[in-house]
């Protein structure tokens, strides 16, 4: 494992999926910031990260259909 | 001791009776929410459909082991990857583990090399077509998907992920890294053609 002292970009590619998850600690996302902040090279590709998180979840995204619904509705126990 | 009168027991069961569709209505408030994870759990829309069923039933007939102001749609999708796992996923090969040698930045260059003059980063995502994340997310192996899907499109964290699929955090986190790798070489072997 890097450090963002050691080797910033390396480190920065390896917090970044936490980063967009939301599972840093406070100290490792104040760093993956700053680092970010200052480095066009990873802000370009966290920004690709980000995008493509939201395309996947769009694209994913097929509702259910209404006649499914009203058969999990059907489930229920019956009220007496 | 507490004697039970019938008018005591008349209560219990009108409490109970309450409580039960209370729970059912809201694991049915849900079911949007479920379905849209369970969908990308299997391979087709039938297949989800009966999950989603198999889920409900299981859910309603054991809505008493729910304890309420807990997360009530993981709770639902623990029952439903269980059923989903029970249903002869243990059969299958466990994804092999050899490296993945791309990092993580992967998907980014191999779409910006295809286009250098167009590496804008979100006219780079709109090379990728929304079929071909369907189609790439199936190709992920079981193990890995389902934790690309609970995290990425259910959006839950690491913590419910582990607690649903009863797997360590550091799986979790494993897993999610392996999948995402393999989702994103899926995606851009349809973007730009295998290497």
């Amino acid at each position: 494992m890097t450090s963002f002292a050691d080797d910033p970009c390396a480190r920065c590619e390896e917090v970044l999926q936490p980063f967009l998850d939301r599972e840093l600690n406070e100290s490792e996302r104040a760093s993956a910031e700053l680092h970010l902040s200052r480095c066009s090279y990873c802000r370009k590709r966290y920004r690709f990260e980000e995008h493509l998180r939201r395309f996947v979840r769009q694209a994913a995204v097929e509702e259910m259909a209404p006649e499914l619904k009203a058969r999990l509705a059907a489930l229920r126990t019956p009220l007496l | 001791m507490s004697e039970t009168t019938p008018d005591t027991e008349a209560r219990r069961l009108a409490t109970e009776a309450r409580d039960r569709v209370r729970f059912e209505e809201d694991a049915l408030a849900l079911a949007d929410q479920v379905y849209r994870v369970a969908r990308h759990l299997v391979g087709s829309r039938e297949e989800a459909e009966d999950l989603m069923q198999e889920a409900y039933a299981r859910a309603f007939r054991s809505w008493r082991s729910f304890r309420p102001g807990t997360n009530l749609r993981a709770w639902l999708l623990r029952i439903l990857t269980n059923l989903n796992i029970d249903r002869g996923r243990r059969l299958q090969r466990t994804p092999g583990m050899e490296p993945l040698e791309e990092g993580d930045y992967f998907l980014y260059n191999r779409l910006e090399e295809s286009a250098p003059d167009n590496s804008d980063e979100e006219r780079v995502v709109d090379r990728l077509s929304q079929d071909s994340v369907v189609s790439a997310l199936s190709a992920v192996p079981h193990d890995f998907r389902d934790v690309v899907v609970l995290v990425d499109i259910g959006d839950f964290s690491y913590a419910d992920a582990a607690q649903i699929l009863d797997i360590p955090i550091g799986t979790v986190m494993s897993r999610l890294h392996r999948g995402r790798r393999v989702l994103k070489k899926e995606l851009a072997d349809e973007a730009v053609g295998a290497a």
